[in-house]
């Protein structure tokens, strides 16, 4: 009994930044937390973890940092609902309790030497970000890299400062949904943008992230263009309240969307209800 | 260990028990339905012979309805005042535990072992020991428990097994902690003989016979509801489902739950995360912060509770996620009866 | 006696004639002799109505969820919906047209006379056949049911195995109707609340101590809300957190909502939902009797609402689910209401 480790007993963590991404009635903060005392917490890219607020409740959240960053987690939040709000309420300095990680992450190991195509969609880049930026850090072991990200209007877009940077070392593609003054890149939705630029599946993975729609027209877009179900691999979303595969809410068939998930293969996700 | 146990001397076993939380089935007055209930040790009626089966199995104690996880407090330097609140380790014993019952506890294990245990959970379990009560009769006329594999002398997930001969009992110990309950009273048990025995396969066969309803095929089902997952049949057999919770709460299998936050005061801050009971046919089950449903219709939610006790669990653990107790089949307002559901699913073109 | 074929006959009439887009009435059931829910939409499956003492349902209860299906269809089929319904039921479907909750053209309503006796309550059948398997319950011709089981028929006095509820019935015969079968047959109910003066003569503390030891027992299943006609709020007391919610709703309101039951089924807990709940139905329950009935636990529903229904016609002399053009009492105002600080 002493041997068994309490799994629902958060470990208490300083949020130390706060970034506003995105304004307004959709808004967007990226946190940076660090945890108060030591701990051997750990991370695979594409992994979420429990944040809590107390009184509020829990909310899973992917980390959006790479796990070859040590000093801090980084989440990035859309304000959706009552612990959310609690969050983007909360200042520098406060503290909140995280539990994690949790999911399977994405197989990154597997994709030595291939090119990696990241399409994403408004908060969508945030659980992508951290298998992309870990790509970034070992560059030397992928191809080419790309990223087609798009939002509704330039003021979604979410990691603005960072993209820019991005562009010395990949091919960044962005969009937004309607034509806007000033915008001098694609204007349509993100999968009309993967397929206006056409990439080539030859030795290619694409990582798909966004609202359900856009994954959806992204995946048909992807395989017109040749992907196969196995080169094409996306992370799911559910509403979760244990996080460890045992609550039984999250479940698509027989998988646990926390546990057995949230990353798929279109090879695998199409095989289970398309119940999510 | 096999022994004997008369009926004149059960009270005196009980009454030894003197460092467990003894629980058996009370039925309260004016109340038709039995419930475990910590009893009177100087009770000699501890198992009724009227007593069919209760309408929450053990699981409404080794599982509560409510679990507190934990207590917080308000801030401090280590950012929040947290308490884990585990489940004292006190020891219990649950007579008249029925077969199907104690293999549904047998399932709950497996949910909440794995990668993650269940620390909350097994702290319980762990200090219970289940002391079965065969099914001499069919507790309801529409028990099925031989369709999922079970049956009514099945010994799965006890640690003793009583089968009533009459004026003893037939006392099977099946696990150390069922032989360290006996010993507690060593004295007063007997060796059975061949009489004994004989008579136990023969009240098993009895017993069997008599069971009415039956999952035809059962094996076949997995793969046909994988089929069916797009048919319009689950909008006809939930037409007149009006979503309450009563199937999944006395399942003994069911075990979804929440989580939230119960708060007792603001400031400072003072308050439980407690974990409660929760039912795949509520609407907002799965419900999305956004809105978005992925089960929105009374037809999802059926089907995804008979699909996930009938394929999904089979998938993964090889076995149903249904005892045949029967009790959604005799409890629901509505009589949805899951038997003849799985029965159409076996026919459906 | 209601003459089943020409129940089956007209509801096949209606069907064919393309009135309403199915009927919903009783149907023998898979589980032992208890009748079912059924939903006829085409007019050969009408075969399968039958009416007997073990259509113990509140049909009512459907009007609710296809006003809900209704909503959620972009061209829904405006045709009304055909409803077998017992007088006590068709109580019910004039609260909801009091509320304006459905209108009368939404509903067709086959009314039944329940004439001398009622529907059969489970638990008192099972005793007087001491646990032999029940095949068949019929109506007699003389206030009385015959009971088949695997040994015979019995012969037995309606009043001995009647509902609870019947024996407080105050209408036997259906309120309103588009179709009517079976005769009106004088009730003879001289004490409407006889089953209250019990209760009613303990004292505060040891009301509070039953009803303690009763909502102990509540595993908050919901099931007495969810089987209420009347309960039909989207938005429920209990849910406030998690209900009606749309895409178009903004995290503050979310983040707003307060939430004024907790989910854990402790005593403080149980009793605001039941208590609330009853509070919401009062002036709008018609004692059917169903969430008594659903209850998995035994708790006396019926008690707290009767209640209720007492003070309504004590206090207003309002009967309720009687007449669909009165104003429903709760949403209305009178001068000679007794309360003078809402002038």
């Amino acid at each position: 009994m002493n041997s068994m480790s309490n799994e629902y007993i958060p470990k208490a963590a300083k949020i130390i930044d706060i970034k506003e991404e995105v304004g307004g009635a959709r808004a967007i903060k990226t946190f940076r937390t660090r945890f108060i005392s030591e701990n051997s917490f750990s991370h695979r890219c594409g992994q979420c973890a429990m944040l809590s607020v107390f009184g509020k409740g829990e909310s899973m959240i992917s980390i959006s940092s790479t796990p070859l960053i040590k000093d801090y987690l980084q989440f990035s939040i859309l304000k959706m609902g009552r612990v959310t709000t609690a969050l983007h309420d909360m200042e520098v300095g406060e503290t909140i309790g995280i539990r994690g990680p949790y999911g399977n992450g994405f197989p990154i190991d597997e994709w030595k030497g291939k090119n990696l195509i990241f399409i994403g969609g408004g908060i969508g880049l945030a659980p992508i970000w951290s298998v992309l930026q870990t790509a970034l850090g070992k560059k030397d072991d992928f191809g080419n890299l790309m990223l087609i990200y798009g939002s509704r209007t330039s003021k979604d877009i979410v990691f603005k400062e960072e993209l820019e940077a991005l562009r010395k070392d990949m091919t960044v593609h962005l969009s937004v949904d309607v034509e806007e003054p000033g915008w001098e890149e694609f204007v349509g939705f993100v999968p009309s943008n993967v397929k206006d630029k056409a990439p080539s599946p030859e030795n290619t993975i694409t990582v798909t992230c966004g609202p359900p729609i856009m994954i959806k027209f992204a995946i048909m877009a992807l395989k017109e263009l040749g992907f196969e179900d196995q080169q094409i691999y996306t992370t799911v979303e559910n509403k979760m309240k244990c996080g460890i595969g045992k609550c039984g809410r999250c479940n698509i068939g027989p998988h646990y969307v926390c546990k057995d998930g949230p990353v798929y293969s279109w090879a695998e996700l199409k095989d289970l209800p398309q119940e999510y | 260990m096999e022994k004997i146990l008369t009926k004149q001397s059960f009270p005196q076993w009980v009454k030894k028990l003197k460092s467990y939380n003894v629980y058996a089935p009370v039925k309260n007055d004016k109340d038709n339905h039995w419930n475990y209930e910590t009893i009177d040790m100087n009770d000699p009626n501890v198992l009724d012979s009227n007593y069919l089966n209760t309408v929450l199995s053990p699981k409404k104690i080794i599982f509560p309805q409510r679990e507190v996880f934990l207590e917080f407090g308000s801030q401090n330097e280590e950012g929040y005042d947290i308490k884990a609140t585990l489940p004292d380790e006190e020891l219990s014993v649950f007579f008249g535990v029925r077969p199907c019952d104690a293999r549904a506890v047998a399932l709950m294990d497996k949910v909440f072992s794995g990668d993650f245990e269940d620390v909350y959970y097994w702290k319980r379990r762990k200090s219970t020991t289940l002391v079965g009560l065969a099914c001499n009769t069919p507790p309801s006329q529409n028990c099925f428990c031989l369709s999922v594999e079970g049956s009514p002398f099945s010994k799965e997930g006890l640690d003793i097994l009583l089968v009533d001969l009459g004026d003893r009992y037939f006392v099977d110990s099946l696990t150390e902690k069922g032989d360290q309950l006996i010993n507690v009273a060593k004295e007063i048990f007997k060796e059975p003989g061949e009489k004994d025995k004989s008579a136990v396969k023969k009240a098993q066969l009895d017993s069997e016979k008599e069971i009415n309803r039956q999952i035809k095929d059962i094996k076949e089902i997995p793969l046909k509801l994988k089929e069916m997952f797009d048919s319009s049949f689950w909008d006809e057999e939930s037409l007149s489902c009006i979503r309450c919770g009563i199937c999944t709460y006395l399942c003994p299998t069911c075990h979804c739950f929440d989580i939230s936050d119960e708060v007792i005061a603001t400031s400072p801050l003072k308050g439980k995360r407690v974990r409660t009971w929760d039912n795949c046919q509520f609407p907002d089950f799965t419900m999305h912060s956004s809105g978005h449903n992925p089960r929105p219709d009374k037809a999802s939610r059926l089907r995804q509770r008979t699909l996930h006790k009938f394929q999904y669990f089979v998938e993964k653990y090889n076995h149903f996620m249904c005892t045949g107790c029967s009790r959604c089949v005799s409890k629901c307002p509505v009589g949805i009866d899951i038997i003849d559901v799985l029965n159409k699913v076996n026919h459906y073109e | 006696m209601v003459n089943l074929e020409d129940l089956k006959m007209e509801a096949k009439r209606i069907l064919d004639e393309g009135r309403v887009k199915y009927i919903i009435g009783y149907q023998r059931g898979t589980n032992g002799v208890m009748s079912v829910p059924a939903f006829i939409k085409k007019p050969e499956d009408v075969e399968k109505l039958i009416w007997d003492p073990t259509c113990i349902y509140n049909l009512t209860r459907f009007l609710v969820d296809e006003k809900r299906r209704k909503a959620r269809q972009k061209e829904p089929d405006q045709r009304p919906v055909g409803i077998i319904a017992k007088g006590c039921d068709t109580r019910a479907i004039v609260v909801l047209l009091q509320e304006e909750f459905i209108k009368r053209e939404d509903v067709f309503v086959f009314g039944i006379s329940c004439e001398n006796t009622g529907v059969l309550d489970e638990k008192k059948i099972a005793e007087k056949v001491q646990g032999k398997k029940v095949k068949k319950v019929e109506f007699g011709e003389n206030k009385n049911f015959i009971i088949t089981t695997e040994n015979g028929s019995i012969d037995v006095s309606a009043k001995e195995v009647l509902a609870e509820r019947c024996l407080e019935c105050k209408a036997n015969y259906p309120v309103i109707g588009d179709i009517s079968f079976g005769e009106k047959v004088a009730s003879g109910l001289t004490q409407p609340f006889l089953s209250l003066e019990k209760m009613e003569s303990l004292s505060g503390e040891e009301r509070w101590r039953f009803w303690e030891q009763q909502f102990n027992k509540c595993i908050r299943c919901y099931a007495c809300r969810s089987v209420c006609p009347m309960c039909y709020c989207e938005e429920c007391v209990v849910d406030t957190i998690n209900f009606a919610v749309t895409a178009d709703t903004s995290a503050e309101e979310k983040a707003q909502k307060i939430k004024w039951v907790e989910k854990s089924p402790v005593t403080s807990e149980n009793f605001i939902y039941h208590l609330v709940r009853a509070m919401h139905l009062a002036g709008r329950c018609i004692d059917c009797g169903e969430c008594e009935r659903v209850c998995p636990v035994e708790i006396p529903l019926r008690f707290l609402n009767k209640k209720l229904e007492k003070e309504a016609k004590e206090l207003f002399d309002y009967d309720v689910g009687f007449d669909p053009e009165k104003p429903s009492l709760v949403s209305c105002f009178k001068d000679e209401d007794p309360e003078d600080f809402i002038r």
